[in-house]
């Protein structure tokens, strides 16, 4: 088999085979339905209104990009900062790491309180649970930049932004992307959780929680497979612009 | 420079010095690992303050002259950017703090380019050269600002012998027709003796110049002396300075 089939079709069968020991699992220990239903199951559910998946998944797609990319910006912001000055990184990371460990599912029901219903609530909560890995991935990557290529652009006194813009910035971009891979997991579940608590009508997250309260198997099923699907999407997305932004890096090359 | 020093909490890096280079000439720097010649030039350069003494570069301070983009360095690494090709790359120190660039130039990027053997590698990677070639970028980036001063902390320390001394030939042949003045930083005897005018010899704890030798031979400098008598004598000479100031 050639490396470019190969690279097709081990997946593939990686995942049928996956489905397949699912499927067998669940119909020979007769899996009560709300466990887990087969994917069988799923996927006639996903076929019976895929208009109305597709619609739902498309608003957590949106909570998901606007989300993330305001979480990306500040996180680019803090982070620029904290590389400037050993005394502001060390001031700052306590603060980042306690966001990180605190569990937002406990103070998820205060944010809904402060920000109200809806998108606002749902956005914030993307944003705020991914920032903290963001940023540690922007300070490490800046401060990885060339010190030798520093000492050259403090040579001519450029400008702090030109050192932001024309060296900092695209030495951080490898080890943005690794984070921005852990951040859209992180960011998947705020959106999924949040749409669900924040009384919205719309988001998969909303009808996956209705469904479950409802006693909807097939719903809550159809709706934890689209958000998979989202994810494995948007990691496809980040690939790409990965391969195009980073054809110089040693990671890119064949 | 007068009565130039450097400490570093409680060490002494550099004893005062005091060194003048005139306007064109190329003066070497040498010695052994930790005599401060880094230092020294880092100084120069305004990337570093002197604890005592003062620093004229062209009746400027150093910190001035490097804010006019009066100095074009070149460091132990090529420090090339890896996201650009070898042209933005040589191109860098004209993007950066672009005000201060000159507005006319002797020599195009692409003329420097082509001068050292990399006119058909403009849209290369940096990993797509090898070491020498990398270097050759680092050269061209610092002689296209056209800077009346050039600072160079053995820039060829990372190379293997043969493309070393292929460099410091080619080095030898782009600095000839400018007026630019060098202050060199090396170890490499050769090196000193086949780029300089004046050596600086220096030892080290603390940092010092324990000898100042005229270099005389002829200009240009071509290939070949490094086969003649004159240049032995100089080598010698020169590796009996750096002993000496160790042994002192």
């Amino acid at each position: 088999m050639t490396p470019a089939r190969r690279r097709v079709v081990a997946p593939l069968v990686g995942i049928v085979a996956f489905c397949l020991a699912w499927e067998g699992f669940v119909r020979l220990f007769d899996v009560r339905r709300f466990v887990l239903l087969p994917p069988s199951a799923i996927v006639a559910e996903l076929a019976d209104a895929p208009d109305f998946y597709w619609s739902n998944a498309m608003v957590t797609a949106r909570h998901m990009a606007i989300g993330l990319s305001i979480s990306l910006l500040v996180s680019i912001a803090v982070g620029a900062v904290m590389a400037s000055s050993r005394f502001i990184e060390e001031a700052t990371q306590p603060v980042l790491i306690l966001i990180l460990v605190t569990p937002w599912v406990a103070y998820i029901t205060s944010v809904v309180l402060w920000l109200g219903r809806g998108e606002p609530s749902i956005l914030f909560m993307v944003a705020f649970t991914t920032f903290p890995v963001l940023t540690f991935g922007v300070v490490g990557g800046m401060k990885s930049a060339d010190p030798s290529a520093r000492e050259l652009f403090a040579s001519v006194d450029a400008r702090p932004w030109e050192v932001f813009w024309r060296l900092r910035l695209p030495a951080a971009l490898p080890s943005i992307f690794t984070t921005l891979r852990l951040a859209l997991g992180l960011g998947l579940a705020a959106a999924y959780f949040s749409e669900g608590s924040a009384l919205t009508t719309d988001g998969l997250g909303a009808i996956g929680r209705r469904a479950a309260a409802s006693n909807l198997a097939e719903t809550l099923w159809a709706t934890i497979a689209s958000a998979a699907l989202l994810g494995i999407a948007g990691l496809a997305i980040l690939s790409a612009l990965e391969r195009s932004l980073l054809r110089w890096h040693v990671s890119q090359r064949a | 420079m007068r009565s130039v020093s450097k400490t570093f909490g409680t060490l002494d890096a550099l004893a005062p010095i005091d060194l003048q280079v005139d306007e064109g000439e190329t003066v070497t720097l040498l010695g052994p690992s930790g005599c401060g010649k880094t230092t020294l030039l880092r100084l120069i350069a305004g990337l570093e303050a002197a604890t005592t003494g003062e620093i004229l570069v062209n009746g400027m301070t150093a910190e001035q002259a490097r804010r006019r983009k009066q100095i074009g360095f070149v460091p132990q690494s090529p420090a090339l950017l890896p996201w650009r090709t070898v042209e933005a790359n040589a191109r860098l120190l004209l993007d950066v703090n672009r005000g201060a660039s000159p507005t006319t130039l002797t020599a195009s990027v692409d003329d420097l380019l082509h001068e050292v053997g990399l006119g058909e590698f403009r849209d290369a990677y940096p990993h797509e050269l090898s070491g020498g070639m990398q270097q050759r970028v680092g050269l061209v980036r610092a002689f296209a600002i056209d800077a009346p001063i050039l600072l160079m902390d053995e820039p060829f320390a990372a190379l293997d012998e043969m493309t070393r001394t292929d460099m410091r030939h080619l080095l030898g042949r782009l600095r000839e027709p400018m007026n630019t003045t060098v202050v060199f930083v090396t170890h490499s005897i050769a090196e000193a003796a086949f780029l300089s005018d004046r050596v600086a010899v220096m030892s080290p704890r603390p940092g010092r110049v324990t000898e100042d030798i005229g270099i005389e031979l002829p200009h240009p400098r071509l290939p070949e002396l490094e086969d003649t008598d004159g240049f032995f004598h100089i080598t010698t000479r020169l590796r009996a300075a750096l002993s000496e100031g160790m042994d002192r």
